[in-house]
C-alpha cells in the first residue's frame, strides 16, 4: 500500500491512464465510420502517389530503344547487368541509405571506420529503443517538452543533410580522372614503369574511395594513397591484398579486385609502391 | 389488457428470412467469436479530437499491403539465379501483362513504405504517444522500422543489375567491419566466400520469406496494443478524449479532465 502523502508517480500516471478511458468511453467517437473514413482517404492518395511514381517511371525511362537503360525522370529501369569482373562501377545504395553512405565518408580506415558502419548506426537504433524510458515525464505538449524539441530538430536536420550530401556527393568519373594522371607522374616523378599502373589506377573504380594527390573521392574509410609507397609494404603483399582486401587486412569493406588479372595486378601493385608522394 | 394477435404470414415469412440471413454470423459467432471481435475494433471508441496526422499509421499498413500483393505477383515471374535475374526482371518490365506497373509499384512503393515509416514515428515522437503506458508500442514500431530498412536492403541486389551488385558487395563488406560478429554476418549474407547464386537466394528467402513474415507478426502486435491501449488524443487536446461536455457539467468541475486539475499544478496535457 502506499503510504500517505505524495503518491507515487506511477500511482498518478496509472489513474491518468484511467480517467482517459473513461473519458474515451463517454465522449470518444465511434472508430467506424469517423476515424476510419480519414485512414481511408490518407490510403487512396498513397496508393495513388505510389501508382503514380510507377507510371512516371515507366513512361520517362522509355528511350529510342525501349530497353529501360534510358534515364527517365526517376532514374532507368535498370541498369547494365551485374558484371562481377567490371571495376569501374561506383557503388550506390539506395536513396534511404545515403545517410548512413556519407557518414562512411567522414571516417577513415582503419582506425575508426567502425564507428561508421556500426558503431553509429546501432547506438542511434538503442537510443531509439530504449527513448521511453529516457523520458518518461508524463509531459506530452511540445512547449513543455524543449529538450525533445532541439533533439528531434538536430536529428531531422542532419538526416536531411546526411541525405543531401549522399545524393550530391561528387563521384570520381574514370574519364575524368584519367586526366589527372600527367598531373601525378610529374609531381610524384613516377618512373616509366609505374605509368601503366597509374592509368590502370584512374580507370579501374580505385578513386571511388580512395584518393590519390587531390582527386577521387573519399568513402568507405578508405585511405589516401598519394604516399602509400612510403610504407614499403612490397609488391607481392600489394598483389594478395587487391586479390583479396579482406584475405590480408581482416573486415575491410573494399571488393576484391583478382578479375584485373595477375598482369595487371602487379602493374598496379608496381604503381603504389612507386607513389611516394609528391617529391 | 392487450391481447396478442397471431402473429401474420408475412410477419413469420420475414422473421424466418431475418433468421436465415443473420444464420452465416451467427453461426461464425458462436464458434469463434470473431464477429463481436470486429465489432468491437469498428465500434470502439477512440478520442474525439484526432488529428489527421494520426492516419500515418494505417497510411504505412497500406504501403506494406500493396508490397505484399505486388511483392506476391513478383514473386510468381522472378528467377533468383545469377544467369536468370537479371532477364526474368527485363521479362517482368517489358513482356508480362502490367508488369511494368507491378515492379513500379513494389520499387517505388518501397520508399514510400519508408517514408511513412518516418513520417509516423515522427508524429508519434511529436504527440509523446510513446509515453506511459505506450512503451511497448514504441519499441516494436522501432523494430518494425528496421526490419523495414532491411527489406531495403536485401530487395536492392535482386534485380541483379550493375547497381544492385556493387551496392551489395560494398553492403555487405560494410557488415564484415562489425567487431566479432562482423565476418561471420557477411559470410552468412553472401552464403559463401564469394557473392554469386547463394548470395541471391539468401538475400530472396530473407526478402520474402524471413522479413516479411516477421514484419508481419510485428504488425499483428502494433494493432492489438493500439486497440487494447486506445488511439492517443493530440497533445493540445484540453480534455483526454477533448470534446465539449455533453452532459452540461462545467468544465471547471471534472478536475483530473482538464489540464489545470492534473494534480501537479504543472498541467501536462492531458492524459495519454
Amino acid at each position: 500500500m502506499a503510504t500517505a502523502g505524495k503518491p507515487r508517480p506511477i500511482d498518478e500516471r496509472r489513474a491518468q491512464f484511467q480517467r482517459y478511458k473513461e473519458d474515451v468511453k463517454k465522449r470518444g467517437k465511434p472508430f467506424y465510420p469517423f476515424a476510419m473514413f480519414h485512414d481511408t482517404v490518407m490510403s487512396l492518395v498513397v496508393v495513388s502517389v505510389i501508382v503514380g511514381l510507377a507510371t512516371i517511371w515507366k513512361w520517362t525511362s522509355f528511350g529510342p530503344h525501349h530497353d529501360g537503360l534510358h534515364q527517365g525522370l526517376l532514374g532507368p529501369e535498370y541498369t547494365a547487368p551485374a558484371d562481377p569482373g567490371t571495376t569501374s562501377f561506383v557503388p550506390r545504395p539506395d536513396w534511404y541509405f545515403y545517410f548512413l553512405f556519407y557518414l562512411l565518408r567522414i571516417f577513415k580506415w582503419p582506425d575508426t571506420v567502425f564507428l561508421g558502419t556500426v558503431g553509429i548506426p546501432n547506438v542511434l537504433l538503442v537510443l531509439l529503443l530504449v527513448l521511453p524510458f529516457i523520458d518518461v515525464r508524463r509531459e506530452r505538449r511540445l512547449s513543455r517538452r524543449p529538450v525533445a524539441v532541439v533533439a528531434a530538430v538536430l536529428t531531422v536536420l542532419s538526416m536531411a543533410v546526411l541525405t543531401w550530401k549522399g545524393a550530391t556527393a561528387k563521384e570520381a568519373l574514370a574519364s575524368e580522372v584519367i586526366n589527372s594522371v600527367p598531373s601525378w607522374i610529374k609531381a610524384e616523378k613516377l618512373p616509366a614503369a609505374a605509368v601503366p599502373g597509374a592509368k590502370l589506377f584512374a580507370v579501374s573504380g580505385c578513386t571511388a574511395c580512395h584518393t590519390y594527390m587531390g582527386t577521387g573521392s573519399s568513402a568507405l574509410g578508405a585511405p589516401d594513397l598519394t604516399n602509400i609507397g612510403t610504407r614499403h609494404l612490397g609488391i607481392t603483399f600489394q598483389i594478395n591484398h587487391l586479390k583479396c582486401p579482406s584475405c590480408v587486412n581482416p573486415g575491410s569493406p573494399m571488393p576484391k579486385f583478382a578479375s584485373l588479372g595477375d598482369a595487371r595486378l602487379r602493374q598496379l601493385a608496381i604503381f603504389l609502391e612507386d607513389s611516394k608522394g609528391p617529391r | 389488457m392487450i391481447t396478442r394477435r397471431p402473429p401474420s404470414r408475412a410477419q413469420i415469412r420475414r422473421e424466418r428470412m431475418q433468421a436465415a440471413a443473420n444464420f452465416p454470423l451467427d453461426w461464425l459467432e458462436e464458434r469463434s467469436g470473431l464477429v463481436g471481435g470486429i465489432r468491437y475494433f469498428l465500434f470502439r471508441k477512440v478520442p474525439s479530437d484526432t488529428n489527421w496526422m494520426q492516419t500515418l499509421g494505417s497510411a504505412t499498413l497500406t504501403a506494406f499491403i500493396v508490397q505484399a500483393v505486388t511483392g506476391v505477383i513478383l514473386a510468381m515471374y522472378y528467377k533468383p539465379t545469377p544467369e536468370a535475374a537479371y532477364s526474368s526482371i527485363q521479362n517482368i518490365t517489358d513482356h508480362v501483362t502490367m508488369g511494368w506497373l507491378v515492379r513500379g509499384m513494389h520499387k517505388w512503393g518501397a520508399s514510400v513504405f519508408i517514408i511513412l515509416m518516418f513520417l509516423h514515428m515522427g508524429r508519434v515522437f511529436l504527440f509523446g504517444s510513446y509515453k506511459y503506458p505506450r512503451e511497448l508500442n514504441w519499441i516494436v514500431g522501432v523494430l518494425l522500422l528496421a526490419m523495414g530498412m532491411l527489406e531495403g536492403f536485401t530487395g536492392y541486389l535482386l534485380p541483379w543489375d550493375q547497381t544492385a551488385y556493387w551496392a551489395s558487395v560494398v553492403g555487405i563488406n560494410l557488415n564484415g567491419t562489425a567487431p566479432f560478429l562482423g565476418p561471420f554476418l557477411a559470410q552468412f549474407l553472401r552464403g559463401g566466400q564469394e557473392i554469386g547464386a547463394d548470395t541471391l537466394t539468401h538475400f530472396y528467402s530473407l526478402h520474402m520469406l524471413v522479413i516479411p513474415g516477421a514484419i508481419g507478426g510485428l504488425i499483428a502486435l502494433h494493432l492489438y496494443l493500439i486497440i487494447r491501449l486506445g488511439v492517443t488524443s493530440p497533445p493540445w487536446s484540453k480534455e483526454a478524449a477533448g470534446e465539449v461536455p455533453v452532459d452540461g457539467v462545467p468544465r471547471e468541475l471534472r478536475a483530473g479532465l482538464t489540464r489545470a486539475g492534473d494534480g501537479d499544478g504543472r498541467g501536462n496535457g492531458g492524459p495519454a
